[in-house]
């Protein structure tokens, strides 16, 4: 089998499509765009595709990435411009290249939100030795510790940066993030805020 | 152009309020003079399948001189956060206000659709009562299969078509871009395309009610007004407009794959039906053109399936040659095909088998009724033989689930043929162990769909009394206690709709003002049950002095009916003759067995059709 890495942005009215939409339009774009893709066998055969972390809905990315296996060999630049010309707008193709990735070493993800109002600074947050916040679960509402998930969190005027686990074994999104420090940073009111996930990265920080 | 991010965030499923979906049109607006809006009365996930929208979206936007855009009834939570933030309906497009277009077209599915075209207008700043709206604002009409009695709705519109849509829509641009070259007033235009084929302006009409409120008379008080006014059809199918970009939703809705319609019409003649007589006369489309547009809309979509549409998919005379035709290129590309009401034989079964590789779900059938006599008062040409053999076939195949549709409150029924449902069903049942062997059998499930009967317009049954919620919830509990079986499952549906959409069915312009009333009450989403509010309808039919059982009542042999403003082919005699024959029991072949005069052949170059 033949096996591929697509990385792709997505933005603009794309951010309003959930996971399992995104799934299901990447599918159609693959038919439209004659990528030979591999289906799985059995009652229900499906195409083979794996992501490496779902976006959550709302979220920009400039990271996402994706394996994909194809039934022959295929020229990637092919098949980055033959999908590009079908995808729905915001959802764009940046590289394509054969041979699997190394979603499989993901730990971190960065992110970057940016709220209407900055908070002066982090330090006392981060400094915190337990970061509680509610957790909705199946059972009722929990208090969760997040402050090991948080690697970094770093102000850069407008914006403000993060590296969280993310990955199977742990996943913390920013969003949560910023509730905790409304919650826990006197005076600090962040308002409406956007997010855009901008790497993936390994145990040692480094982009996959 | 509206900014509607901050919205979205606090909505269910935002993506159905975004637009810019592949294959949706993008157009520069300052060079369009025509502007027309499509309105579907209901929620996206419900309405973005529907195929006369996509129709009629390729026909406008095939003009350079129009730009059609599309708008969906929000709902409940995106409507409450448009109206705290002063946001009016906008079209999903190029997110444009609803009350800055030339025309808002509706389309008209379904009676219960009705409150949420006031809500739409109300939510776009549009006058709801055509006779409130001034000369700036939009031509409101609307087609579609309700449209064939448009009179409940008289008051809102300021115009209907009568019939199919792909040919007067263009002569409805071309007279309104003659009109504002001419700069007219609003009340020319709508006399100017009186004239056209079609078309019924019903403000041009007095209306007239005797005493005991049925119609007198609607009388047209201009020249250009007709009356009856004959509807429209497309006489050859392989040369109109189909649309080749279907519009791929992001978010999931329902029927999303490829729609090929296969034919338009039928033969059957069933006397329930009112799709059945109001699209008469048969067409047919050719396979090659079939299987040359099922190729296209797969490239441009990428669907995973393709369904066929028709009202009968088994009476299209070439679908040997048209399964074959599109299995060549869908086997082996993992798209699957849908073959919905297909009569089960052993062709239908090969075919299936080779359609659905894999899973045996289930198969529906729909004998509409359980005794042979009450099938022979429909006209549902099926024997309990043809179903028993069916299902025998069925299930010597390895299906083991069968779901079989009936109605209950039907003309002339007695309880003899609500408890013959429960007995066909059981039949089925034992069908099951007569044809698979004991050691072969994984349990066998019928699932029986019971619905209430609805008297349509242009039926044979339009004359007839429609079952009171409680004669129907009667025959719903008497039908539950007759089942004795585990393996028959049944469900059916809430009376208390299926008596309203009867009363708006066979209604007339007197409920304009109930439905207002509804609306102003909350009304709304009324087709969901979880917005759906009985009581609400109740108090608006008090407050307007309206009786629901004036409607659902039996029909005089002599009385006007409003509907009848429409001429759609099929006679009131035939109707009548139906009717007549229905009372006795007598049944009617099929078009191509015998024709039975209905009438619609008048509408065919040379005055004939089927035979």
């Amino acid at each position: 089998m033949f096996d591929y890495t697509v990385r792709y942005e997505k933005s603009g009215r794309a951010i309003y499509v959930s996971h399992l939409d995104f799934v299901r339009a990447f599918n159609r774009a693959m038919r439209r765009a004659h990528v030979p893709v591999a289906f799985s066998e059995g009652f229900n055969p499906h195409p083979k595709l794996s992501f490496a972390m779902a976006l959550p809905i709302f979220y920009q990315s400039a990271c996402e990435l994706l394996e994909v296996e194809m039934t022959y060999a295929v020229s990637p630049d092919e098949v980055l411009c033959a999908l590009n010309a079908v995808l729905p707008e915001g959802i764009r193709i940046l590289s394509v290249q054969s041979g699997k990735s190394r979603m499989k070493e993901l730990r971190y993800a960065r992110y970057e939100a940016i709220p209407e109002n900055m908070p002066k600074n982090v330090d006392t947050f981060l400094q915190m030795s337990e970061i509680l916040i509610d957790k909705k679960t199946k059972s009722g509402v929990r208090e969760t510790d997040i402050r090991a998930d948080i690697n970094s969190v770093v102000l850069r005027d407008d914006r403000i940066e993060m590296v969280l686990s993310s990955g199977s074994a742990a996943n913390l999104k920013p969003d949560v993030v910023i509730a905790a420090m409304n919650r826990y940073i006197d005076g600090f009111s962040s308002g409406e805020c956007s997010y855009t996930r901008v790497a993936f990265l390994d145990s040692a920080l480094e982009e996959i | 152009m509206i900014n509607i991010d901050a919205l979205l965030k606090k909505v269910q499923k935002p993506a159905r309020y975004v637009g810019g979906e592949l294959n949706s049109y993008a157009k520069d607006v300052s060079r369009t003079d025509i502007r027309y809006g499509f309105c579907f009365p209901d929620t996206y996930d419900v309405g973005l399948c529907h195929l006369g929208m996509k129709i009629l979206y390729e026909v406008l936007n095939l003009r350079d001189d129009t730009f059609c855009e599309r708008f969906f009834a929000p709902w409940t939570d995106m409507e409450q956060e448009m109206r705290a933030a002063n946001v009016p309906l906008f079209s999903l497009e190029t997110h444009t206000p609803a009350a800055e277009f030339d025309f808002l077209g509706f389309t008209l599915q379904y009676e219960m659709s009705y409150t949420n075209i006031l809500n739409m207008l109300d939510l776009g700043g549009v006058p709801i009562f055509a006779k409130d709206r001034g000369e700036d604002a939009p031509f409101v009409n609307a087609g579609g299969p309700c449209a064939y009695n448009p009179e409940p709705l008289a008051e809102f519109f300021d115009f209907f078509t009568f019939g199919e849509g792909e040919e007067v829509i263009n002569e409805l641009m071309d007279e309104y871009a003659a009109w504002k070259k001419r700069g007219g007033k609003r009340i020319e235009y709508l006399r100017a395309i009186s004239k056209i084929e079609g078309i019924y302006v019903p403000s041009f009409y007095d209306v007239e009610y005797n005493e005991d409120f049925t119609l007198r008379s609607m009388a047209p008080r201009l020249p250009e007004a007709g009356y009856p006014i004959p509807k429209r059809i497309i006489a050859d199918l392989d040369n109109v407009v189909y649309p080749k970009k279907f519009i791929v939703p992001y978010s999931d809705i329902i029927h999303d794959r490829v729609s090929l319609e296969v034919f338009r019409g039928c033969i059957r003649g069933c006397r329930f039906c009112q799709a059945g007589m109001i699209y008469r006369p048969v067409r047919e489309k050719s396979p090659e053109t079939l299987v040359a547009d099922a190729k296209a809309i797969i490239d441009a979509t990428g669907y995973e399936e393709i369904g066929l549409l028709s009202l009968s998919t088994s009476d299209y005379t070439r679908l040997e040659q048209l399964t074959d035709g599109l299995l060549e290129f869908t086997e082996g590309e993992h798209i699957g095909l849908s073959l919905p009401s297909l009569r089960v034989d052993n062709f239908s079964l090969d075919l299936l088998n080779r359609v659905q590789k894999v899973r045996k779900s289930g198969l529906t059938f729909a004998p509409e009724a359980g005794t042979q006599r009450m099938r022979d008062v429909i006209n549902k040409n099926v024997t309990e033989e043809d179903l028993l053999h069916s299902a025998t076939l069925a299930f010597q195949n390895g299906y083991n689930t069968i779901k079989l549709y009936f109605m209950i409150g039907l003309p002339y029924e007695t309880n003899e043929d609500i408890e013959g449902i429960a007995h066909l069903a059981q039949a089925v049942v034992s069908a099951y162990y007569a044809a698979v062997p004991k050691g072969a059998r994984r349990g066998v499930q019928v699932n029986i769909s019971v619905s209430s009967f609805v008297p349509k317009p242009f039926t044979p049954f339009q004359w007839a009394r429609q079952n009171t919620p409680s004669e129907l919830r009667k025959k719903q509990q008497l039908l539950k206690n007759t089942i004795r079986s585990k393996q028959i499952k049944y469900s059916y549906h809430e009376s208390d709709v299926s008596v309203l959409e009867g009363v708006f069915a066979r209604g007339d312009r007197r409920l304009c003002a109930v439905l207002y009333e509804a609306w102003r009450r909350g009304c709304k989403l009324d087709s969901w049950s979880e917005t759906f509010r009985m009581d609400k309808w109740l108090e608006a039919f008090s407050a307007c002095g309206i009786d629901m059982e004036f409607y659902t009542r039996e029909r005089g042999a002599d009385e006007r009916f409003p509907w009848e403003i429409c001429s759609v082919g099929v006679s009131r005699e035939f109707l009548a003759r139906e009717n007549e024959k229905a009372r006795n029991g007598e049944t009617t072949p099929n078009c191509r067995e015998k024709c039975s005069a209905c009438g619609a052949a008048a509408l065919c170059e040379g005055g004939k059709c089927c035979v």
